[in-house]
C-alpha cells in the first residue's frame, strides 16, 4: 500500500518546478536579495530517530536530485534586466559540494550550527541548496536543509521534502527516475537579455495600444477613475500604516544574529481551540505565538496591547489552501488572556484584510519593479512595513515518513528574518504541530525567557481543551 | 404580496428552521443595517442647523472625514465630535435623540430589517444592537424594535455632563467584535449558532465572530469580501423618501380629492339625495387621489368588510394615508371619531366635510361622553364607525396599546368589531409628512368579533391586540 503511495508521490516530485523562468515575485526576491538582512532562504530541520547509513543517505540524495531536476539547476540572470532570470542545468554539479555530514554533542549545538549555516550566503552561480546531516543529536540525528526561495518557498520546500521521503523504513529497490530524454536546459546571460528585448519590441505596439485604451477610458470617465484610484490608494495606506506600532521589547533588530528554537504542540488540541474560537489552524498558530509573546512582555513588565504580525492570506478562498497568497500585516492582540477569544480576535483581523482591494499590491507591482535596477526593488520590499513577527502555517506529511531508513520525528521550518524580530513556521507533521522559531537575537533581551514564554503559550492552548 | 423580498423570506425561513433558544444571539449593526443612512449625520445636521458648530470645528470635522475616507483612521471623526460635546448635558442630548428619532430616524428603519429582528425575537433568540454609535442614537430605535440589549460606545458623563471622552474604546471594527464576544460570554451565548448582520467594511471582524454572518446592504468592500468568504448577502429595500415627483403627485391627489368631493356633493344636490351624494363624494374623494398618487390597495378577506354592517371598524394607525385608504375600502355609510384638534388638519379637512365625523374633546370627558352617546345612535341607525384604537399615529409600525372606547361603543350599540390591519401606509406617507409616495398598501381584514360586553372586555382587547401584532409580524398570504 505505502509503496504505491510512494511511487505516486515520487512521480509528482519529478514534475516539481517545471517552469523555465522565475515568476515576477521570485525575480523580485532574487534580485532584491541582500543576505542575511533581506534574505530569501528557508532552513528545514528534520529530526531523525537514528543516524541513517551515510552511504544510503548519499545515494538517496543523489537519486532525489536526479528526480527533481531543479536541484541540479542554477539561475541565469540576463546581463540587463529585459527578461526574467531562467533556470539552466549546472554542468559542474557536484553532490559533494551540497551535502556533507557533521558530528555534534547535543541538539542545542545542532540548532546553533544550523543558524550559522542559514546565515551564510549561497553561491548564486550554483544550485540553490545545501544539506548537512548532524550525527550525535541524542540517540538520533538531524538533517538540516537550506534552500533558496527562488527554488522553493517554505510551502514548496515542505511539500518537496514530504514528497521525497519514503513511507517505509526499508530500502525501495527500483525507485522511479526522472525522464532521461528531457532536453538539457541551457541559458546564456547575453542571449537572455537580447531575446527579452526582442519580445519587448515585438509586444510594444500591443502595450502602447493597451495604454492608449486605458487612457481613453480614463478620459471618458474621469470621476470613476479618480474615485477608484483614491480607493486603491486609501487601501494601500491602510495596509501599510494601520497595524500596531512595533514593540520596543523586540528591538533593536539587526537581522544578522539568528537563533533557532523548536517547539512541539499536539495538533488535535490546537485544532480544537481553533474550532472553539471559530478560526482555522493558521489563526490558532498566530494566537499561540501571541500568547507566548504576551507572557514574554508580561515578564519584561511591558504593557503593550497589540503588535504588528505578518500573516499569509489566501487570495482565492478564505479557508482552503489556494495557490495565490498575499502577505499582510495585522494588529495582533497582546492583551487578550483567553486563548479562544484570542483566536477569534485574530480570525477577525485576518478576515478583515479581505476588504482591502490593495492586498495584492506587491504582486501587482513586481513585474514593473523587475525592470528597474535591483536596488529599487530591494527598497520597495523594505518600505513594505515590517511586522514584529511573521507567523506561517504549512501542511507537512500526514503520516510517518522515513529518510534512508531513519524515521522522521519532526520537521521544523526556520524562515528568514526580513526585518522582523521573529519568524515562526508551524508545520503539521502527523499528529504534531512542529513549530520552528527564528529569533533575531539582537532584538530580544532574554532568549531563555522568550523560549520559556513560547512553551507556556503552547501549554496554555493544551489546558483549554483539558 | 407579502412586501418582503424572496431573499428575506428565505432568511426568515432559515431562522425559523434553526435552533430556537435564548443561547442563540442575533446582533444587528445600526447605521446602514437597521436604519438606512447614518444616524450620526442626522445628529450632526441638527447641530449645524442650530449653529452649535464653530467654523473651526466644522473644518476639522470635514478634514478628518475626508482623511478617514482616504485611508486614515476613520474613527477620528467620531472622537472630534465627542470632544466637541464636552460640557453638554446628557439629559438634553438624550432628549435630542428622542426628538430626532420621532422626526427623522424612525422613518429610516428598514421594514425588512424589522422583519428579521422580529423573526429572531419569535425564535426566542437574544437580540442586541451592536454599533459604534452611542446609546443616545440607538436606544430609541432599539426600544421601538423591542430590542433590550445594546453593545455600543459609551461616553463618560460627570455630574450630568459629557467630558468629551469615551469609556473604553469606540466599538468600531475589532472593538465591536470584542464587545460582542464579551457580551456573548456574559449572557452565555453560543456564538457558533448565533447571527450577525452588518453593512460596513469594518464589520468583517464583527461578522466573523458568529456562525451565521450576513452582509446586509453591504458597502462595496464588504460585498467583495463576502463573496470571497462565501457569506450570504441580503439587499433590503430602503424606505422610500419623498421625491419631487412624489410631491407633485401628492398635489394632484389633493386636487383630485377636492374635485371628488365637489363632484359627489353636486351629484347629491342634483338628485336631491344628500346621503347618496356623500357616498359618491367619499368614493371619488378617496379613489381619485390614490390613483393619482400611484397608490394601490391589496386586500385580504375583502368580503368581511361587508358581512357585518353596521359595525365598528378598528384599524392600526401609522399615517395620514390610513384615512383615505380606509375610506376607500369602507366605501359608503360610515363615519369616524376624531380628536377635536384634527378638525383643522388640512389633510383631513376636505374629507371631514363629507363624512361628518364625531369630534371628541379629549380634555372634557363630560362632553366626550355626550358626543359618544350621539355616535351610538348613529351606529344603530345604520352608519358604521371607523376608529383607531391606538388613539394616535405611531412613528413606526410598532403597535401602541389599544384604548377601550371603540369596544365600549360596540358593547353599547350591540354591533360587531371588524378588525382591519394596515401595513406600510407609514412607509408611503411618513408621520408628519405631507408627501405621499407611490406604492402598494397591504390590508388584511381579520375575523369580525361579535357580542361585546364589559365583563370580558379587557381580555378580548388584549387578545385582539395580539392578533394585530401577529398579523403584522407574519403577513398571511
Amino acid at each position: 500500500m505505502s509503496a504505491r503511495e510512494d511511487f505516486e508521490r515520487w512521480g509528482g516530485a519529478a514534475a516539481f518546478g517545471a517552469a523555465p523562468e522565475l515568476t515576477p515575485m521570485q525575480t523580485l526576491m532574487w534580485r532584491a536579495e541582500r543576505h542575511p538582512v533581506q534574505s530569501s532562504t528557508t532552513t528545514v530541520i528534520i529530526d531523525l530517530d537514528r543516524a541513517p547509513d551515510w552511504k544510503r543517505f548519499v545515494a538517496a540524495t543523489e537519486w532525489g536530485t536526479g528526480l527533481v531536476r531543479r536541484l541540479r539547476q542554477r539561475v541565469v540572470d540576463p546581463v540587463v534586466p529585459t527578461a526574467a532570470p531562467t533556470w539552466a542545468d549546472d554542468p559542474t554539479f557536484d553532490l559533494g559540494y551540497h551535502l556533507r555530514r557533521e558530528r555534534v554533542s547535543s541538539r542545542e549545538e545542532m540548532l546553533a550550527q544550523a543558524a550559522q549555516i542559514a546565515l551564510r550566503p549561497f553561491d548564486r552561480s550554483r544550485p540553490l541548496w545545501e544539506g548537512v546531516l548532524f550525527e550525535g543529536v541524542g540517540d538520533g540525528a538531524a538533517y538540516v536543509l537550506k534552500i533558496h526561495h527562488a527554488l522553493a518557498d517554505p510551502l514548496g520546500t515542505v511539500q518537496l521534502l514530504s514528497m521525497l521521503q519514503s513511507g517505509k523504513r526499508t530500502h525501495t529497490a527500483r525507485k522511479p527516475l526522472g525522464e532521461d530524454a528531457v532536453a538539457p536546459a541551457d541559458a546564456d546571460p547575453v542571449d537572455l537579455a537580447v531575446s527579452g528585448l526582442r519580445t519587448d519590441v515585438a509586444t510594444l505596439p500591443d502595450s502602447v495600444l493597451a495604454t492608449a485604451r486605458t487612457l481613453g477610458h480614463a478620459a471618458a470617465r474621469p470621476q470613476a477613475v479618480v474615485a477608484s484610484t483614491l480607493r486603491y490608494g486609501a487601501s494601500v495606506r491602510r495596509l501599510l500604516s494601520q497595524a500596531a506600532p512595533p514593540s520596543p521589547e523586540l528591538s533593536p533588530r539587526t537581522g544578522k544574529m539568528w537563533s533557532f528554537l523548536t517547539l512541539d504542540a499536539p495538533l488535535e488540541q490546537l485544532r480544537s481551540v481553533a474550532r472553539q474560537g471559530g478560526g482555522t489552524l493558521d489563526d490558532a498558530g498566530v494566537a499561540l505565538v501571541l500568547g507566548g509573546l504576551r507572557r514574554y512582555h508580561g515578564r519584561r513588565g511591558a504593557r503593550i496591547r497589540e503588535i504588528p504580525v505578518g500573516v499569509r492570506v489566501s487570495l482565492d478562498r478564505a479557508d482552503d489552501l489556494g495557490n495565490r497568497f498575499a502577505g499582510a500585516i495585522i494588529s495582533g492582540p497582546l492583551a487578550i488572556e483567553d486563548p479562544v477569544d484570542r483566536v477569534a480576535a485574530v480570525r477577525g483581523e485576518v478576515l478583515s484584510l479581505h476588504t482591502e482591494r490593495a492586498l495584492e499590491v506587491l504582486d501587482a507591482a513586481a513585474p514593473l519593479l523587475n525592470r528597474m535596477p535591483s536596488f529599487v526593488g530591494a527598497s520597495a520590499l523594505r518600505t513594505a512595513s515590517v511586522p514584529d513577527a511573521f507567523v506561517l502555517t504549512l501542511p507537512g506529511p500526514p503520516r510517518k515518513r522515513y529518510m534512508a531508513g531513519a524515521e522522521v520525528q519532526g520537521m521544523y521550518v526556520l524562515g528568514p528574518l526580513p526585518g522582523a524580530a521573529l519568524t515562526v513556521c508551524l508545520v503539521t507533521c502527523g499528529d504534531t504541530a512542529c513549530i520552528g522559531v527564528n529569533v533575531d537575537a539582537s532584538a530580544v533581551a532574554d532568549l531563555d525567557q522568550l523560549a520559556e514564554s513560547l512553551a507556556e503559550g503552547v501549554e496554555e492552548f493544551i489546558s483549554v481543551v483539558e | 404580496m407579502s412586501g418582503l423580498s424572496a431573499d428575506v423570506l428565505a432568511a426568515i425561513d432559515a431562522i425559523e428552521a434553526g435552533p430556537q433558544r435564548p443561547s442563540v444571539g442575533a446582533f444587528f449593526d445600526l447605521d446602514g443595517t437597521l436604519v438606512a443612512g447614518y444616524t450620526a449625520a442626522t445628529f450632526y445636521g441638527d447641530r449645524l442647523k442650530g449653529r452649535d458648530v464653530s467654523p473651526a470645528e466644522f473644518l476639522r470635522t470635514v478634514v478628518t472625514a475626508v482623511d478617514g475616507e482616504l485611508g486614515g483612521d476613520p474613527t477620528r471623526i467620531a472622537h472630534v465630535a465627542f470632544s466637541a460635546m464636552r460640557g453638554e448635558s446628557e439629559e438634553a442630548f438624550a432628549d435630542l435623540g428622542e426628538r430626532l428619532f420621532r422626526s427623522k430616524i424612525a422613518g429610516t428603519i428598514r421594514r425588512e430589517s424589522r422583519a428579521l429582528v422580529m423573526a429572531h425575537q419569535r425564535a426566542g433568540h437574544t437580540v442586541a444592537v451592536a454599533s459604534a454609535a452611542t446609546s443616545y442614537q440607538i436606544a430609541p430605535v432599539a426600544r421601538d424594535l423591542g430590542v433590550e440589549h445594546l453593545v455600543c460606545t459609551q461616553l463618560v458623563v460627570e455630574d450630568g455632563q459629557f467630558t468629551g471622552a469615551t469609556d473604553g474604546p469606540m466599538l468600531w471594527g475589532r472593538h465591536k467584535a470584542s464587545g460582542v464576544r464579551a457580551f456573548a460570554k456574559e449572557h452565555a451565548l453560543d456564538l457558533s449558532t448565533s447571527y450577525a448582520y452588518g453593512n460596513g467594511y469594518e464589520d468583517v471582524a464583527f461578522l466573523s465572530s458568529v456562525g451565521h454572518p450576513t452582509a446586509l446592504n453591504p458597502h462595496r468592500d464588504l460585498r467583495s469580501a463576502a463573496a470571497r468568504l462565501g457569506w450570504p448577502v441580503l439587499d433590503l429595500s430602503d424606505p422610500v423618501g419623498g421625491s419631487l415627483i412624489a410631491a407633485g403627485r401628492t398635489a394632484a391627489a389633493l386636487a383630485g380629492m377636492n374635485t371628488g368631493v365637489v363632484a359627489g356633493l353636486a351629484y347629491g344636490l342634483l338628485r336631491r339625495d344628500g346621503k347618496e351624494g356623500r357616498n359618491l363624494a367619499v368614493k371619488l374623494a378617496t379613489s381619485l387621489p390614490m390613483s393619482l398618487a400611484g397608490v394601490t390597495v391589496e386586500v385580504l378577506n375583502r368580503e368581511r368588510l361587508w358581512t357585518h354592517r353596521p359595525a365598528i371598524f378598528v384599524a392600526n394607525h401609522q399615517s395620514a394615508l390610513d384615512i383615505p385608504v380606509l375610506g376607500n375600502l369602507l366605501e359608503r355609510d360610515f363615519t369616524i371619531v376624531a380628536k377635536k384638534e384634527a378638525r383643522w388638519d388640512p389633510r383631513a379637512m376636505v374629507g371631514s366635510v363629507v363624512i361628518d365625523p364625531a369630534y371628541i374633546d379629549r380634555s372634557d370627558s363630560e362632553s366626550a361622553r355626550a358626543t359618544l352617546d350621539g355616535v351610538v345612535d348613529r351606529i344603530r341607525a345604520g352608519t358604521s364607525l371607523m376608529i383607531f384604537p391606538e388613539g394616535t399615529r405611531s412613528a413606526t409600525p410598532v403597535l401602541g396599546p389599544f384604548r377601550k372606547g371603540a369596544f365600549h361603543l360596540a358593547a353599547q350599540a350591540g354591533v360587531p368589531i371588524v378588525p382591519v390591519v394596515l401595513r406600510n401606509t407609514g412607509e408611503l406617507m411618513r408621520r408628519s409628512s405631507f408627501v405621499l409616495n407611490p406604492g402598494v398598501v397591504d390590508v388584511c381584514v381579520l375575523e369580525p368579533e361579535t357580542d361585546w360586553s364589559v365583563d370580558d372586555m379587557s381580555e378580548r382587547i388584549a387578545a385582539l391586540h395580539t392578533k394585530f401584532e401577529q398579523t403584522l409580524a407574519k403577513w398571511p398570504s
